[in-house]
């Protein structure tokens, strides 16, 4: 009977097969909210505005100009590729994306767009967006995908049967989701494979031939160790931290939350426990960002320094702190390297894992002292506002941990970057701890695949690929 | 028949009731999923009045019991989607792999247990004991990707996972039918020698049937109500879903969405899953108790 299998499966499938942990959810720009849609999206549509290497807009489909602080022009650059069913993409369409976006209260991007007062197609290429109040960071917002005019309007499943202009066009999605290169007709394949040593074993395998990020760093380093299989290692951007309750009577001093900082062993964790490439991190954003800051540097591991704060802000030994996380995993691994590193100074780290909708609903409502979690995907320096401004607490904004700080707030509201991540860096509402390295592993017949540090898939545009002849 | 149709409702409404209450009374918010972290409250507060999140639980409750008596089952949070389509996708593929599973579980685990029977206290008896033991203590999260590893890496015998090719249903039947078979091994010996030690039996070996001749005609008919009754309630677990095993696998059977649908607090569906699981679980013991009738007379006396 086994011999009989075999035969079912010997040939190889003409198809770049991607393994990755969550499938996407949701093909639609405007509404999509998951990481992997995201991603996916980005292949299928194309934006107004792109980011350069430094972070800083720069034009995609088009560009900008600031007439006055509430009046943007926006020009389409010169024949933009057709949408995939062969209409010309116009200034009707742009329009329409972002006038649909205002409609739906159940888009995650309502709220960016709900200070537009009104839009004006000039011409096929010239669009004006005249705004209710000034947003110097107006174009960092026009990163939506753009769908066609008249499909909007017929009611079109976008979410199932996505339809825009970038560089892949929809084939299908059964079980699993199929996408077309514009270019060379290069088929590629999404598989959702849950479990982590599945991935890394039907790729050994060949049953499929890239995975990228979502691996715990062992079976890094076993794939590193294979023949058959190539990895490629990069800077990341995300930025991972520990969120703290300042609001909680202990860790109101920023001396404790410092000796916390000086209690966590950064750089032996990036190097030891992390994909190659992971760094130990300063900012949210990360230096290399035009809003980054260069010149900070992470806190030394210091265990002694970390108790003499500690007592010095009258903190009786141990100190008992309970943390949140989620189950994942590789998070409990370096909660419980956290908590050994900790005791040294003085530091009781009580672990506290709970399934992701607990655990993030405790972190909305700021029922924390101790959290670990990650920023992924970060562009705008106006992250500092959102989770450090003193009007942006639960449920209006992000900031968790009740941090309140005068001398902040008018670095902020004069957008002075390096001053303000200084400040951050000094009083430590968040505990920095690393960005993460990214990394793709991919098989023979996949070649020159760039993983991005920000984790998005845009290699696949490059992508080449080795036809099996076999 | 009446008060069997009226057990199973009310089981079914009992479910339905307890799974609307839990499901509402974890922590975590659809909305939040939806939304992401960059909406405002207002939009927060707008989308859970368009989706009724807002009502108070009763209404909430009295609307979903509306649209279950209609026939309706609603439409996914996350992916908006038709609950009963993403139930028909993925409720064969959990009742394929539970009769796969079943089955190799009885094709393993009675002829062992038989055996251990004819050998008892000797040592087939002893290896197929310490085997079953140890098969039984083997947990899906680590027998998969051993199997995995085995067939799929060394051998290149079966595909690792998945479900595209005819063979994809190897190894997870077996990764969840050794764990059955274990078990049936172990309750099939100790049936087989109770009825061993039956007058019957005595009177069948004195009329001079062989050995085997007296297992196969009297001693495994005999045993079989009780190896019935553990049947029945493993496939009962089995068409629960074999998360763990469906996740390793990525089989795409109902265990694994209602996993995921309670990951994205995704309400209309986990409350569908566990409906049609709750009702599969309520059959699968309905027919247990009419093939106990059938086999055993004894059992035909009653309601």
């Amino acid at each position: 009977m086994m011999v009989a299998l075999t035969a079912c499966h010997t040939q190889a499938p003409e198809v770049l097969t991607f393994a990755v942990a969550q499938a996407p959810i949701n093909l639609d720009p405007r509404f999509a909210s998951d990481a992997a849609s995201e991603r996916v999206n980005r292949l299928i549509y194309q934006r107004l505005v792109e980011f350069d290497q430094a972070s800083r807009p720069t034009p995609g489909l088009a560009d900008w100009h600031m007439l006055t602080p509430q009046h943007v022009r926006i020009h389409l650059k010169a024949a933009p590729r057709d949408f995939h069913d062969g209409q010309p993409l116009t200034m009707h369409d742009v329009k329409a994306t972002y006038q649909s976006i205002i409609d739906a209260v159940d888009s995650p991007h309502h709220s960016e767009f709900s200070h537009i007062a009104r839009m004006e197609v000039l011409d096929a290429h010239t669009l004006d967006v005249h705004l209710n109040r000034p947003d110097p960071d107006f174009a960092a917002r026009l990163i939506i995908g753009i769908l066609p005019a008249r499909r909007i309007a017929a009611g079109h499943d976008f979410s199932h049967h996505p339809l825009g202009n970038g560089a892949f066009r929809f084939k299908a999605w059964q079980q699993v989701l199929v996408l077309e290169r514009i270019q060379d007709g290069l088929t590629v394949q999404w598989l959702e494979v849950k479990d982590p040593n599945v991935r890394v074993l039907k790729l050994k395998r060949g049953e499929v031939d890239l995975l990228q990020g979502d691996l715990p760093p062992e079976l890094v380093h076993y794939l590193e160790a294979q023949s058959e299989v190539a990895v490629r290692t990069t800077e990341g951007a995300n930025y991972s931290y520990l969120g703290l309750n300042t609001q909680a009577p202990f860790l109101k001093d920023p001396r404790v939350r410092r000796a916390i900082a000086h209690a966590i062993d950064t750089r032996s964790i990036t190097s030891q426990l992390m994909v190659r490439h992971s760094r130990p991190a300063t900012a949210i954003l990360p230096p290399e960002h035009y809003a980054g800051n260069p010149q900070l540097s992470p806190y030394a591991y210091q265990p002694a320094l970390a108790k003499q704060l500690l007592k010095e802000a009258g903190v009786a030994l141990p100190l008992r702190i309970i943390y949140k996380t989620s189950t994942d995993a590789q998070r409990v691994r370096l909660a419980t390297v956290l908590q050994a590193q900790m005791l040294q100074a003085g530091i009781d780290l009580q672990i506290k894992s709970l399934d992701w909708g607990t655990f993030y609903a405790d972190v909305q409502s700021g029922n924390f002292q101790l959290y670990g979690l990650t920023w992924v995907g970060i562009q705008t320096p106006e992250i500092y506002s959102k989770v450090f401004g003193a009007q942006q607490t639960p449920p209006q904004g992000l900031n968790r941990g009740g941090y309140q700080d005068a001398v902040l707030e008018p670095l902020l509201a004069a957008h002075d970057w390096p001053a303000v991540t200084e400040r951050i860096h000094t009083q430590l509402p968040y505990i920095p701890l690393w960005y993460e390295g990214q990394f793709a592993a991919f098989g023979k017949r996949v070649q020159q695949y760039l993983p991005a540090a920000d984790g998005n898939w845009d290699g696949l545009i490059q992508v080449k690929w080795v036809h099996d002849h076999a | 028949m009446l008060e069997r149709v009226l057990g199973l409702f009310s089981v079914v409404v009992g479910v339905v009731m307890l799974t609307f209450a839990l499901i509402h009374m974890i922590p975590g918010d659809p909305v939040d999923v939806m939304l992401g972290e960059s909406a405002t409250l207002a939009d927060r507060d707008a989308l859970r009045s368009q989706l009724g999140l807002n009502q108070s639980l009763t209404t909430q409750f009295v609307q979903y019991i509306q649209l279950l008596s209609q026939g309706e089952l609603g439409q996914s949070l996350s992916n908006h989607r038709p609950i009963a389509a993403l139930i028909l996708q993925t409720y064969p593929a959990t009742l394929q792999l539970a009769c796969v599973a079943l089955g190799i579980g009885l094709m393993i685990g009675v002829p062992l247990g038989v055996l251990a029977a004819l050998y008892a206290r000797q040592w087939p008896d002893v290896v197929i004991m310490l085997l079953s033991v140890r098969i039984a203590a083997m947990p899906a999260f680590w027998l998969g990707p051993v199997l995995m590893l085995v067939f799929a890496v060394w051998l290149g015998w079966l595909p690792v996972s998945g479900m595209t090719q005819s063979a994809s249903i190897v190894l997870p039947a077996l990764t969840l039918g050794l764990g059955l078979s274990a078990i049936l091994t172990r309750m099939t010996r100790t049936s087989v020698l109770e009825v061993f030690s039956e007058d019957y039996m005595r009177t069948a070996r004195a009329k001079g049937l062989s050995q085997w001749q007296c297992v196969l005609t009297h001693a495994l008919p005999a045993a079989l109500l009780p190896l019935i009754t553990v049947v029945g309630l493993q496939m009962g677990s089995l068409l629960a879903g074999a998360v763990i095993t469906e996740t390793i696998f990525s089989w795409n059977g109902i265990g694994k969405l209602l996993v995921e649908s309670i990951e994205k607090r995704d309400y209309p569906l986990t409350q569908a899953c566990v409906l049609v699981i709750a009702i599969s679980y309520v059959m699968v013991n309905q027919m247990t108790d009419v093939l106990y009738r059938v086999i055993d007379p004894r059992t035909r006396g009653g309601a």
